[in-house]
């Protein structure tokens, strides 16, 4: 569900990305004020190193012949409440971008919020705790675990259809996206939830009261409720930004242009003298008369990027290694 | 943390490479599907970037393919649903959308490039203290540093588990959900135990609830990082604003 820098426009990606930002705040003030605070810390970093080893290994999808694996935000939020879990999956989704190029870096917010914000804090809150409540049975904890994936990875791939079709990127309309997207997303949610279910069960069964208290929870009302109130916020700064932006304004940057310069006929006057001036001395040198504009402008540019590739190559060979002054940290 | 520039003894902060990704991911990101001419002049920054930083491009542009597959899905259905004609050459009707599609392949390639670039430069430490001095939480951070310094602790604890169930599990690799559920529970029950141990072990070392990961010597923001970072504004900005591929346009 990772989605890539490729598929959105900076002004969607800006707003997915304050609202993450947003979360990521309200996240850090409830985790600090959470009375395990100093637990929490290693807790949380070694729960996240945690989910990528368990995204390692993979299980069989039941009824497929294929195999998948756990994105984890309901496990997380059942050991270490919605809050710390979110902020645990923010750092795991941060990380896979910077060091596994999964999904890219204008598209972290947006994947913060599908991944991360859906299933931790509405997923987590909304449908495993009321169903769950107090008393941990295994039928309740399977229950809960299958509707509330399904619910945060459908509500996941909605959020990716919303914020494709804004961005305005792929030719694909939101209704046949939509019918590609859920249906998949339910078998997927499934298989999450049956994992996850088995891991809680297993846990449950082993040592209890890593399920029965979670240490990120600050109260169960309170925290409840902040995380509704904060995922409206989130939600309402989210569309608000999309759609001032989108209506308005289908280019951001070149709003901000003429918003600077006062005018945007900079751009096209300058282009014009550009161009008169380049057809000046090239006129002569034509070689393909019925050559259209943008072809030729496609091959002319990518020609001096295949220069600049070889004059760069040809200044230096690689060094190979990658130099860094400082020394990173050496696992132990 | 600081990056040597090639053939010389200038080295660049991390806050400025990551600055100089930001403006250049806006920048190439804003271009219109249709501007692929205009695009395609950003893939200049990746080249160049390398080479100030001595990476070797030939291994970032590897990397960069494993997002080809998802970014051909996504661009796949532009020529199916835009007919509409974007030129014409050598008797061959081009339509827009297999412009779109080659911007969209090309934006998906050089955004993952450019964020190669800046990790391959920096490395991932470096890229964390440079965020937390552009303002970044210390929880955040301190997370961030956590996740990354066990991951490689916990990978190899999964995957000598792994090997021991495969060693005997007379060939069946597979898992079906009913077996996995143990396997990562007791990875699981394993992580709890080692993040209990971690904890005891921060505490008799004076832990107080935030850590101090940035006791180097922090590296200055010096002239040639805002030389860099303007040099790169300028030119990503101008190349967003002036279309240089319309100069080609009358070679034809």
């Amino acid at each position: 569900m990772h989605m890539s820098d490729a598929l959105l426009s900076p002004p969607v990606a800006v707003a997915a990305g304050v609202a993450a930002a947003a979360l990521i705040v309200a996240a850090g003030r409830q985790v600090k004020r959470s009375p395990a605070d100093s637990r929490l810390v290693p807790m949380m970093g070694v729960m996240g190193a945690f989910v990528f080893a368990a995204q390692m290994i993979n299980f069989t999808i039941p009824g497929t012949g294929s195999s998948g694996h756990i994105v984890g935000g309901i496990l997380l939020a059942a050991f270490l409440g919605p809050w710390a879990a979110f902020l645990t999956l923010a750092s795991v989704i941060i990380i896979q971008c910077l060091i596994f190029a999964d999904g890219g870096l204008m598209a972290l917010g947006c994947n913060i919020i599908n991944m991360g914000a859906m299933s931790c804090l509405v997923g987590y809150p909304l449908i495993f705790k009321p169903i769950v409540g107090r008393k941990f049975t295994n039928g309740r904890i399977v229950a809960a675990s299958l509707l509330a994936c399904v619910a945060s990875l459908e509500l996941g791939a909605v959020a990716v259809v919303g914020e494709t079709e804004l961005s305005g990127i792929t030719a694909l309309p939101a209704g046949p996206f939509l019918a590609f997207m859920t249906p998949i997303h339910l078998l997927i949610g499934i298989g999450e939830g049956l994992a996850t279910a088995a891991v809680l069960c297993f846990v449950k069964a082993r040592r209890p009261e890593l399920i029965e208290e979670t240490p990120g929870e600050v109260l169960p009302g309170k925290s409840f409720r902040k995380a509704v109130v904060w995922f409206a916020i989130a939600a309402v700064v989210l569309g608000c930004g999309l759609a001032w932006f989108a209506s308005s304004n289908p280019d951001g940057l070149e709003w901000s242009i003429e918003k600077v310069a006062g005018t945007s006929e900079l751009v096209a006057e300058h282009t014009t003298s550009l161009t008169t001036a380049a057809s000046a001395v090239q006129a002569s040198t034509a070689v393909i008369p019925d050559y259209s504009s943008s072809l030729s402008g496609i091959i002319g540019s990518a020609m001096v990027v295949l220069l600049v590739w070889v004059v760069v190559s040809l200044i230096r060979r690689p060094a190979g290694a990658i130099q860094k002054v400082d020394n990173e940290n050496n696992p132990s | 943390m600081r990056t040597g520039v090639a053939g010389t003894s200038l080295r660049l902060d991390s806050r400025c490479l990551t600055l100089v990704t930001v403006v250049y991911l806006v920048c190439m990101l804003s271009v219109p599907l249709t501007a692929l001419g205009m695009l395609i002049w950003f893939a200049i920054y990746p080249l160049v970037g390398s080479a100030v930083c001595r990476i070797d491009f030939g291994g970032v542009f590897r990397k960069s393919l494993y997002v080809l597959p998802f970014v051909l899905l996504v661009g796949v259905f532009n020529p199916i649903f835009d007919h509409a004609e974007a030129f014409s050459a050598w008797g061959i009707v081009v339509s827009r959308g297999w412009v779109t599609f080659a911007s969209i392949v090309l934006r998906g390639l050089l955004s993952v490039q450019a964020l190669l670039v800046l990790i391959e430069a920096v490395g991932f430490t470096g890229l964390c203290r440079g965020l937390a001095r552009l303002g970044m939480p210390s929880y955040l951070t301190t997370q961030l540093m956590m996740v990354y310094r066990y991951m490689s602790v916990l990978l190899r604890e999964a995957l000598s588990m792994r090997r021991a169930r495969e060693a005997r599990g007379f060939g069946r690799k597979s898992f079906k959900i009913r077996d996995w559920g143990p396997f990562i529970g007791q990875l699981f029950l394993r992580t709890v135990d080692r993040s209990d141990r971690i904890h005891r072990a921060m505490l008799a070392r004076g832990f107080n609830g935030t850590l101090r990961f940035f006791n180097t010597a922090e590296s200055r923001w010096t002239a040639s990082d805002t030389a860099y970072l303007a040099a790169w504004t300028a030119i990503l900005v101008a190349m967003r604003i002036f279309d240089v591929s319309s100069l080609f346009t009358h070679i034809a």
